[in-house]
């Protein structure tokens, strides 16, 4: 989208990409061409309510029409509350949240992702939880559980493992985050 | 004294959501000559025939008036009742309380009570003075006449034609075919359009009991149900048929160019032309008014002779034609030849025409690269303009990028406000042949509601848009011309909720479907009307969809309406029975409610004569003096007759002055 047009809000079809289409199908939104733009997907995602410009409806439309730089310019994709009530209710089998994950691997292989989702990422490869409270021992003691809780947290073997996983997906050949050394 | 049964329908909610049945149950039976009153839910029904049927067998009455819906529908219903009940038929009246009166009078419920209890006053007024009266018999002419070569007409021809019935087959082109012909593939099954049909074309074309008269156009016509007499102009051709073998010699040897109308315009024919390559019958046509009368050779008159050789000086197309079918000195008759047919009944399948692009000022209609749908197909077609190339027009490159828009003229209040019903699955036909021929091509159809009901068609749908087809909801705002034959589409995707705008090779235009010209023309002819769309009405909707108010004459195809090709051959055949079902029976009932004069007080002075539109009546002499005469077979019951007679002498029954009368002042009280 040249800036001229973007500053109209027009959007060029010209200009459009036709192969992400078959991208988001290969990643894991397979269903996408049954959509047929009911809209029932919409009516049940708190993305709208939030006002957020793309939501699942309009973000399957914009793939069909292969506006690729449009959806990775704005951050709408990243909203998504992955509460899957779209999936629930939709009676083509879209799968509409698999769709915007599939459009998040599209985005994250243009490292258009936001610092947020960077920071879960390392989260993830360092402790095994994508949003971990490292401070909240405390709490957990008054409380009754165990300082740490039972997962790769207490447990470095498996946190290796996991690691050692995670260096073996897609994740490791971008480079977004530093794999080298084990963490914690 | 006659005694009157009043029977009351509650027509489910219809009657009873308006009118309180009860109060003017309770009002009818005190109304004088009433003996008895009833409702009940569904009159119609079984058990509410039944009630009157009872009535009449108890002894109990001998006049019947139903209240209830139209005598449209109804009245041969209750005739029947009231006929098996054991009285003579026509000793029924109905008050149309519905359509009358609930339905318009539906939130003033008081005012609608009192108002039927007018109505069934008036017709129980009406009801003391009828009479007896016997129905006739017609013979019937076991024969038929087709008015339309297209897909719908040549089904129907076919089908009567097959039960052993003489059927003409009118057609105004000089080829059978219709728009079919001009079609490359058809939806859900991308059939070849000329595989399927021109087979068809030549079983209509040699068929024993279907003579057809192509280049030719109705007249008039005469007559009722059983006996119409129509006449035929079969338009003058100017190539003696029966000489001329279709070689198209005369065709090469034409130097005048016409634009091709088969091709929609897109390139030229001759002045002497073929229709198309697979026309039925495959014959030439001198078109008069384009021909360049070569050598001086004006149609109809003698060659000159050569002053050294001392031939006669031809015109090439003479010279070329081997048989003699094309001579110029035969006889200029741009009048035509009238043929007189005698037919039992008529079916109209005169199809439909897609409307011009050039209306449309805001998607430039002057750009060579703006076409309509049915250009497209032309385009597409191997029997086109480019031999199925697929080229745009105003360079002859492929089209990388294309354009569909739809509703171009439908559900337009400019235009036409109906769905044209056809274009979005057509559409989605053109991009699918394209898109599988050439899957590099960029495919956008702008919409605004995609309508694939039918069999098989949300398949269809479904399955181009995993072709890559993109569908944009939002009607096009703008097309504009840009340098290098390229344009530029200005849409709003509802889907999207943003503007968009695309630079598109070629647009394509899905112009609305339109009735053919001049059918409010024909239309008068028969005596049937179009509707405020312009499309033949039929009688109705659902259950009498081929039958029109004129008894013995019925239509099929897109005359009645826009439909795609399974629903017009489906219409046609159930047209073609309906039709048959008079020349089986071989005899037809006319209803006995006509006009006759009482002779020994007619004074002759022929007011009725000139008034009657169905040319029914004449003035004889009888004994020295003129009276007037009504054909019973020609005559309607129109009435124009009985009213305008200046003495009084003439009589429409069942609906004589008395009864008249008599229920205008039940209206009055």
């Amino acid at each position: 989208m040249s800036s001229e047009q973007a500053a109209r809000g027009v959007i060029n079809l010209s200009e459009s990409d036709s192969s992400l289409v078959n991208e988001i199908k290969e990643l894991g939104g397979e269903e996408l061409m049954e959509c047929i733009q009911c809209a029932k997907c919409a009516a049940a995602c708190p993305m709208v309510l939030a006002g957020f410009p793309f939501f699942n409806k309009r973000i399957i439309q914009a793939i069909f029409l292969g506006l690729r730089d449009a959806l990775l310019d704005d951050s709408s994709i990243w909203a998504c509350q992955s509460c899957n009530r779209c999936t629930e209710v939709c009676p083509r089998e879209v799968n509409p949240f698999e769709i915007i994950q599939a459009m998040r691997r599209v985005a994250i292989r243009e490292f258009a992702l936001p610092t947020l989702s960077i920071e879960g990422l390392k989260s993830l490869y360092d402790t095994g939880h994508a949003v971990y409270l490292a401070g909240a021992g405390n709490t957990r003691v008054k409380v009754g559980l165990p300082e740490k809780p039972p997962s790769t947290v207490a447990n470095p073997d498996a946190l290796k493992e996991l690691q050692a996983v995670i260096r073996k997906t897609a994740l490791a050949d971008l480079g977004i985050i530093p794999m080298d050394e084990p963490g914690v | 004294m006659p005694r009157i049964g009043v029977y009351i329908c509650h027509c489910g909610e219809n009657i009873a959501g308006a009118v309180n049945v009860e109060e003017v149950r309770k009002y009818a039976e005190n109304l004088p000559g009433v003996v008895v009153a009833r409702n009940y839910l569904f009159m119609c029904s079984d058990p509410g025939q039944e009630l009157i049927k009872q009535d009449i067998r108890n002894g109990l009455i001998d006049r019947v008036v139903v209240a209830a819906c139209t005598p449209r529908t109804h009245e041969p219903i209750f005739r029947k009742t009231v006929e098996d009940g054991g009285l003579n038929k026509y000793l029924l009246e109905m008050a149309n309380i519905r359509d009358q009166d609930s339905w318009p009078h539906w939130h003033d419920k008081e005012g609608a009570t009192e108002k039927a209890k007018k109505l069934v006053a008036s017709a129980v007024a009406k009801a003391a003075f009828l009479e007896p009266l016997e129905d006739r018999f017609v013979e019937v002419t076991r024969a038929s006449l087709v008015v339309g070569g297209g897909v719908a007409g040549m089904f129907a021809a076919l089908d009567l034609a097959n039960m052993g019935y003489k059927v003409y087959l009118v057609e105004k082109s000089p080829s059978l075919g219709g728009n079919m012909a001009k079609l490359d593939k058809t939806f859900p099954t991308n059939d070849c359009s000329a595989c399927i049909l021109t087979p068809i074309m030549v079983q209509v074309g040699t068929h024993p009991n279907i003579e057809l008269l192509t280049y030719s156009e109705v007249e008039s016509v005469e007559g009722s149900i059983g006996n119409f007499k129509v006449k035929v102009r079969k338009k003058q051709t100017y190539i003696d048929w029966d000489k001329c073998t279709g070689c198209g010699d005369c065709v090469n040897a034409c130097p005048a160019k016409v634009p091709n109308e088969f091709n929609e315009g897109m390139d030229n024919r001759k002045a002497i032309y073929i229709e198309f390559p697979q026309a039925v019958p495959k014959r030439a046509v001198v078109d008069i008014e384009h021909c360049l009368s070569c050598a001086k050779r004006t149609i109809g008159t003698q060659p000159r002779i050569h002053s050294k050789t001392g031939e006669p000086i031809l015109a090439p197309c003479e010279k070329a034609c081997k048989t003699g079918a094309c001579d110029r000195s035969r006889e200029y008759n741009p009048e035509g030849e009238i043929v007189e047919l005698n037919v039992g009944t008529i079916i109209v399948a005169t199809g439909y025409k897609v409307m011009d692009k050039a209306p449309f000022k805001e998607y430039s209609p002057q750009s060579p690269n703006v076409i309509t749908a049915m250009q497209l197909e032309r385009i597409l077609s191997a029997t086109g303009p480019t031999e199925g190339h697929f080229h745009r027009p105003s360079d002859g490159e492929k089209p990388e990028t294309i354009a569909f828009i739809s509703c171009v003229g439908s559900r337009d209040k400019r235009y036409h406000t109906y769905c044209s019903k056809v274009c979005c699955m057509y559409m989605l036909k053109e991009a699918r042949l394209i898109k599988e021929k050439y899957p590099e091509t960029n495919i956008y159809i702008f919409f605004i509601d995609v309508r694939t009901g039918g069999k098989d068609f949300e398949e269809y749908y479904n399955y181009c848009r995993n072709l890559g087809i993109k569908m944009l909801r939002g009607r096009v705002g703008a097309v504009d011309e840009l340098p290098g034959d390229r344009l530029r589409v200005r849409a709003y995707d509802v889907d999207l909720g943003a503007p968009v705008e695309l630079e598109a090779d070629l647009v394509v235009l899905a112009t609305a479907i339109e009735p053919a010209p001049d059918l409010d023309e024909l239309g008068r002819k028969l005596g049937i009307t179009c509707g405020s769309e312009g499309f033949l009405k039929e009688m109705h909707t659902k259950l009498y969809p081929v039958e029109t108010p004129v008894k013995g004459i019925y239509i099929a195809g897109c005359a009645q309406g826009p439909k795609d090709i399974p629903e017009s051959v489906s219409q046609a055949r159930a047209a073609s029975s309906a039709a048959a079902v008079p020349l089986t029976l071989g005899k037809v009932i006319v209803e006995p409610l006509i006009s006759e004069v009482n002779q020994r007080k007619c004074t002759g002075c022929g007011t009725c004569v000139q008034l009657c539109p169905y040319s029914a009546i004449s003035l004889v002499e009888d004994k020295g003096r003129s009276r007037s005469k009504i054909d019973e077979a020609m005559c309607a019951g129109c009435g124009v007759c009985a009213a305008a007679c200046p003495s009084g002498v003439i009589t429409l029954h069942g609906f004589t002055n008395a009864q008249i009368h008599a229920q205008i002042k039940a209206l009055a009280c």
